[in-house]
């Protein structure tokens, strides 16, 4: 029967317009209601990592971590190369995608380089994102990555104050919760504590092993 | 083909809403035509828990009229739900069209099927079966395989 017919090749299919909203083939396609989810903005190429002209102090961020414990931000990660990204757990594509991108990287790295460099992943979605549901969505992709949780206002002050910009979850007209991650991982280097590089949805983990090394070093990629 | 198109375009509106008007093809909905569908590069990409996994896949019509994708089960999770992103917020969509001559592409950072509450969480090389309801053609059952959760397709 024709119409079951099902092919599960043809992936490279998938590729060329993935982030167009809609395919047909005529002309009105480029009007397509949905945007790309993804923007990069003064010429990088969507898969590198954007070195910044005024880097990003850290921000003053004392939250809870997977263990339940208080984990300073600043503190715990000082003298060490961090990356820090703002997701939710309850996000099918973008936020594991992400994280799994830094894990399968830093796989790349030697056990000394993976022991130096601090991955924090902060919860946009405090309320339904607690210390255990966290913690096992994080250890299923990076055993020594740092979850934290807590109040949303912290988190969003802190995540404005190196220009991530998230909204508090909301219920949708469908009933349903409706969360906001950040479009950036944030890289800050061990010899000033200062972010000099983020680091967009496009970033591939060939990317991330690529300038890991180099940040580990202090260096820029 | 202005009148046609224009047709489509309100027919559209008021079957999916707004959102959708812009994905009209030239094809004339309202005529007696069949949409002929096949799905294709379905995956998902191994997810970190069981509770929650995305779905990737294009479905493409080859037929004369448009048909829309209303609803998508599996017998090994909980609920499936169909969703569009926009910027960094993702909503749960009642319907999405498969345009006439054209395709619906559910792809890394668009649209996606949000699978949750599976029996386990799946292994790279599982599949996972899941069922596409339409509102004209006859439901597509797919086994997707599980990607590595890094795959988005590319």
């Amino acid at each position: 029967m024709h119409l079951r017919k099902i092919t599960l090749t043809a992936l490279a299919l998938v590729t060329a317009a993935a982030l167009a909203g809609c395919g047909g083939d005529g002309e009105d396609t480029a009007d397509a209601g949905q945007s790309p989810a993804a923007q990069v903005e003064g010429g990088t190429a969507p898969d590198e990592g954007t070195v910044l002209d005024t880097p990003f102090d850290k921000p003053d961020l004392v939250l809870t971590d997977t263990n339940g414990e208080s984990y300073d931000f600043a503190e715990q990660t000082a003298g060490h190369a961090t990356l820090l990204y703002f997701g939710y757990t309850n996000c099918p594509d973008v936020c594991p995608l992400t994280m799994s991108n830094i894990a399968t990287a830093a796989r790349s790295l030697t056990a000394e380089q993976r022991a130096d460099l601090r991955v924090v992943f902060v919860t946009t979605d405090p309320e339904r994102d607690t210390p255990e549901s966290l913690g096992a969505w994080l250890r299923a992709q990076g055993p020594d990555f740092t979850g934290l949780t807590g109040d949303f206002d912290t988190i969003q002050a802190a995540a404005r104050s190196l220009g991530v910009y998230i909204e508090p979850s909301y219920t949708d007209d469908n009933g349903d919760i409706v969360s906001t991650h950040g479009t950036q991982v944030l890289a800050f280097l061990p010899t000033d504590d200062k972010a000099h590089v983020v680091y967009t949805e496009g970033v591939t983990q060939e990317t991330f092993a690529r300038d890991l090394p180099r940040l580990l070093e202090g260096e820029l990629p | 083909m202005t009148r046609a198109r224009a047709a489509l375009g309100l027919a559209a509106a008021l079957l999916l809403g707004p959102a959708l008007a812009g994905c009209a093809s030239d094809a004339d909905a309202a005529g007696g035509g069949t949409p002929e569908l096949t799905a294709e590069g379905a995956y998902i990409p191994r997810p970190p828990t069981a509770e929650l996994a995305g779905g990737f896949l294009t479905i493409e019509n080859t037929g004369d009229a448009d048909d829309a994708l209303t609803s998508v089960t599996s017998e090994a999770a909980d609920s499936v739900e169909i969703h569009t992103t926009e910027g960094g917020t993702m909503h749960q969509a009642d319907a999405l069209l498969v345009p006439a001559g054209g395709e619906l592409r559910l792809a890394h950072g668009g649209s996606h099927l949000m699978i949750m509450g599976l029996d386990s969480r799946p292994a790279e090389g599982d599949t996972v079966p899941i069922q596409l309801h339409f509102e004209k053609s006859p439901a597509i059952s797919l086994e997707v395989p599980v990607r590595p959760a890094t795959y988005t397709g590319e």
